[in-house]
């Protein structure tokens, strides 16, 4: 079913824009604010163009750029140690991740660069990953430097932002970030590669475009 | 540019010509000099007179000198009265605040976006309640607000204007699929009690004075199809007969509500009209409910999570009233939260087919196929409206925008075609089944996946014929309302009603025996005495989560017998998607509010549930949904929880106390590696999907070859389906994978070998030295 608002914004054509569809998979140790710094994301954006979901472990979410809309859908993992085996169920086909520490517990980012070195080796070859080093709004506590983490994310070419699901600092940032380092010729979007009858104006993807072009 | 154009695309329909009621962005604008003053206020009188205001008050400044606005003081609430500032940036003629990159071609849209949500902020806006009663008549009276009016708590703004037009403000409805309201009514309601209300604006309530009308109102939010409308009349009979118990569980939902949307308070549960989904009309007996009502002690909306919050601070006759004029604008994602149906004591539990969270058409219909007798037989009357409903239901349907007929009518179709006498299709299917039907029992043969994945290969070639077939092509034409896989979904349920149903019992038996052959059920009861025991936070979940209560989870259990009961894997996959949201529930109904639970918390829950369910039957389910599912429908959220029941079903059969964490990854990956190859491998035979080009399907190539035998005749298959494609690959990007294949061989070469597919689960002891070998890196 057509399941978000359609037509209803629009006063004339749409441009033809591109819609390229990403796996993107977040991965961290247990409560470093995985999940929080994508429902910052998320909920950050406008909500018309959100796809309800049932829960916070799955998430989708399209940003915009210039001429080309990027959907993500967001996969959460448990980042407890005991599940960690279940990770490549995961990450598994994502083209994008979201590594994840907490800058006050150095353990995490140990974590974090394991998780690095994991996705290297085991996940799709072309993978965007970035670090995220969360709770940057605790910088008092702060016990990883920006520094190190700059410098590792540097040398093992990793997009690098320090982000604070609290405040949404660099949180849609972060996302933009990837968004543009993804590769657009690859259009997965189902609805759009499956278009055999003519464009469909209703698409709601389409719209997702002008969501989010507000920017600039 | 203005992401925000146009208000949400919601049109108020106006109750009484005479006097129009203004959007609330006219009326924003009506009064932008009261929340936007100019020359004498600055900063600080601004902090003086936000300050101690409820969360959310706010006051947007002008420079001295340009008048452009410039800062937004917005209060924190709280008691020390913090009041925060966001710097309002102005590019030409877009307004935006200066952290976000939103930007709104004018203030009031500003205004009016951030009061929905915060995006940047620490809060939503707040606006005065009293702004959305003010019309056409007094919005003169607009012009001449105050700052001090504008922030002053609602208690003294209950004037006259207030009074008087309260009452009046709700009657259009909040069903935001386009631009103008779609404007629905239950045809059951128009019987029962005419139309007159429509343009007699009538002082009481046709059913209000009987209690056991009681309905709750369930907004639609626009990711539901209209269906919920009759759906929701349906959950309101039921609901009838067992106020209480649901209600409370109601209000744990509306509790975690709050959080996302700590201004906007739960809708109170509003006692409406039968049938009034969608239409609401002032109540002006409101008072006169109120006495039954707080003898269910069920109805009341929860506190608002920010005491004094402007919203909630209004009178009781507001908060119990007519529905709470929030905005008219709606939100879907709080929304979605909110009027989640609430989940029903099992006493009185309708058959699992008749769960209302499945908004959809196809749900009730198809699931009446498998309608269990009703545990409740002294509740004939509940059934007996319900059926009404649902013909009602049917009807609405083809009224509006004839979903059903058309489903319908590609059902039947199918159908026909493939009981035609020497048809194509006819006779493919009858092939299919006879093969199918065979195949299986040979004991030589196949078993297990890589029978699954023929029968997946076979209905996407089934499906292909059926699309060549011009009557079909004709019919799907014609269907000009549905999305590319909104039709291909139905294609598909058709599909699995002809040729998956008269071979489902038969694939059962086969994923049985594999699964009894390599020993997975075995270890899943094995595990099983060793795991149940453990509570959620042993498997890891955090202190403060939830887990379903024994109500809950016997509908879980209820849940999980209509997923095996369904032949289609899309069936079984809405249903499992069902048992996650009732997980969500449960988890969230004593957090506190704003907490949010990811995967953290949602994989050891999850794992709980199934330590307290049929494990063994689960796994036959799952592998069944896994093979079977077309691969498109494997992304998205069907994918994300299948691969999770997956995981955690994984995690039970192969737990071993003593050895490392991390002792899966090996086994784990092989055999994802085998569900990868499934679910992508007939991707490219798809002609719908003929575009995509996704790495995925290269590497099944790949794999296909590394494993030399296992699937020659797939992926013969596979390159005689798929010839032309083929030509346009690049030789590059079929390399790739073969870098990833053999970084992923590492550590696992006894993944390659073992062509054994999938159903197969017992390699970790060898493999667990290399993976111990991994992790000291």
């Amino acid at each position: 079913m057509s399941s978000r608002g359609s037509g209803g914004r629009t006063n004339g054509t749409l441009p033809q824009t591109k819609i390229c569809q990403f796996k993107l998979v977040l991965l961290g140790d247990m409560a470093v604010g995985k999940s929080s710094l994508v429902l910052r994301f998320v909920k950050g954006q406008f909500d018309e163009f959100q796809e309800t979901t049932i829960g916070a472990a799955f998430l989708a979410q399209s940003v915009c750029l210039d001429d080309t809309t990027v959907k993500f859908e967001i996969w959460d993992t448990a980042g407890q140690e005991r599940y960690h085996s279940l990770a490549p169920m995961y990450y598994r086909g994502a083209q994008a991740a979201i590594v994840v520490f907490d800058i006050t517990k150095p353990e995490t980012f140990e974590r974090a660069k394991a998780w690095v070195k994991e996705l290297q080796r085991q996940a799709s070859p072309n993978i965007v990953i970035a670090l995220a080093g969360n709770k940057a709004d605790l910088a008092e506590k702060r016990l990883v430097e920006y520094e190190e983490a700059q410098t590792y994310a540097e040398d093992t070419g990793l997009l690098f932002m320090e982000t604070s699901a609290k405040t949404a600092m660099n949180v849609n940032e972060l996302f933009l970030a990837i968004a543009k380092k993804m590769p657009k010729t690859d259009t997965q979007n189902p609805t759009h590669a499956a278009r055999h009858r003519g464009v469909n104006l209703q698409d709601p993807d389409a719209h997702s475009t002008r969501a989010c072009c507000g920017g600039n | 540019m203005a992401v925000h154009s146009q208000v949400n695309g919601t049109t108020a329909i106006p109750w009484r010509s005479s006097r129009r009621k203004l959007s609330l962005l006219e009326q924003l604008k009506g009064c932008q000099e009261a929340w936007c003053p100019g020359a004498p206020w600055d900063r600080e009188g601004a902090h003086a007179a936000i300050s101690g205001t409820p969360a959310g008050s706010f006051l947007v400044l002008r420079d001295s000198v340009t008048s452009q606005p410039i800062l937004l003081c917005v209060s924190a609430g709280g008691e020390n009265g913090a009041v925060l500032d966001y710097n309002i940036g102005n590019k030409g003629t877009v307004f935006q605040l200066n952290d976000s990159r939103l930007s709104f071609s004018d203030l009031a849209q500003l205004v009016l976006f951030y009061s929905l949500t915060r995006d940047v902020l620490a809060v939503c806006l707040s606006i005065p309640r009293w702004i959305y009663s003010v019309t056409d008549k007094n919005k003169d009276r607009l012009s001449q607000l105050e700052p001090d009016t504008w922030l002053s708590p609602p208690e003294q703004q209950t004037d006259e204007m207030t009074n008087r037009e309260l009452s009046n403000v709700m009657c259009s409805i909040q069903l935001t699929s386009t631009n103008g309201a779609l404007c629905i009514i239950n045809p059951l309601y128009l019987r029962e009690h005419g139309d007159d209300w429509l343009t007699h604006r009538a002082s009481t309530t046709p059913c209000s004075t009987q209690p056991s009308n009681y309905r709750r109102e369930r907004r639609l939010s626009t990711t539901r199809t209209w269906a919920g409308a009759g759906l929701q009349s349906k959950r309101a009979i039921s609901l009838d007969q067992e106020p209480s118990a649901a209600f409370m569980e109601s209000s744990g939902l509306t509790r975690a509500r709050s959080a996302d949307s700590p201004h906007c308070p739960p809708a109170p549960s509003t006692p409406v009209a039968p049938a009034g989904v969608v239409l609401r009309r002032p109540s002006q007996d409101s008072a006169s409910r109120l006495p039954h009502r707080a003898s269910t002690g069920s109805l009341q909306p929860s506190p608002p999570s920010t005491p004094g919050s402007l919203n909630c601070a209004a009178s009781e006759l507001q908060c119990h009233g007519s529905p709470v004029p929030q905005s008219p604008h709606r939100v879907s994602w709080i929304e979605d939260g909110v009027w989640l149906p609430p989940p029903r004591p099992s006493s009185l539990l309708q058959p699992p087919s008749l769960e209302l969270d499945s908004l959809s058409i196809s749900s009730i219909e198809e699931e009446q196929d498998f309608q269990m007798p009703s545990p409740t037989p002294h509740h004939p009357s509940a059934h007996r409206l319900a059926d009404k409903v649902i013909h009602r239901l049917s009807a609405v349907g083809q009224a509006l925008g004839g979903l059903v007929s058309q489903k319908k009518r590609l059902t039947n179709r199918v159908q026909e075609l493939s009981e035609r006498r020497g048809g194509a299709f006819a006779e493919a299917v009858k092939g299919f089944v006879e093969m199918t039907l065979k195949r299986g029992a040979d004991p030589d043969g196949v078993t297990g996946s890589e029978f699954l994945q023929e029968v997946r290969s076979k209905l996407t070639s089934l499906r292909d014929t059926l699309w060549d077939l011009p009557e079909i092509q004709a019919l799907l034409d014609s269907i000009t309302d549905l999305s590319d896989p909104a039709i291909d979904s139905l294609v598909e349920l058709s599909l699995h009603k002809v040729a998956l149903k008269p071979v489902s019992a038969h694939l059962y038996s086969c994923i049985r025996t594999s699964r009894t052959n390599d020993g997975c059920f075995e270890r899943l009861r094995s595990n099983l005495r060793v795991l149940e025991q453990n509570g959620v936070e042993e498997l890891g979940g955090s202190a403060g989560v939830g887990i379903p209560d024994s109500v809950s989870l016997e509908r879980i259990q209820q849940r999980w017998t209509a997923m095996h009961d369904a032949y289609s894997p899309n069936k079984k996959v809405q249903i499992l998607l069902k048992v996650c949201k009732s997980i969500y529930h449960s988890m969230t109904a004593n957090a506190s509010s704003g907490t949010v639970f990811g995967a953290d918390d949602f994989l050891p829950c999850l794992t709980w549930v199934l330590l307290r369910s049929d494990v063994v039957t689960l796994q036959q389910d799952t592998d069944y949904m896994m093979e079977l599912l077309d691969p498109t429908q494997l992304q998205g959220e069907g994918g994300y929880y299948l691969t999770t029941l997956y995981a955690a079903l994984y995690y039970i059969s192969s737990f071993r106390p003593r050895l490392a964490a991390r002792q899966l990854s090996v086994e784990a990956q092989h055999s994802l590696n085998q569900w990868h190859r499934r679910r992508t491998l007939h991707c490219n035979q798809s002609r719908r999907s003929v575009h995509r080009r996704t790495i995925r399907r290269q590497m099944c190539r790949v794999q296909n070859s590394e494993t030399g035998t296992e699937s020659k005749e797939e992926s013969g298959r596979e390159n005689a389906a798929d010839q032309s494609q083929l030509q346009t690959e690049s030789s590059t990007e079929a390399l790739q994978p073969l870098r990833e294949e053999t970084g992923r061989g590492q550590g696992g070469e006894d993944q390659s070998q073992t062509s054994t597919p999938v159903l197969d689960c017992h390699q970790q002891e060898v493999i667990q030295e290399d993976r111990q070998e991994d992790r000291q890196t």
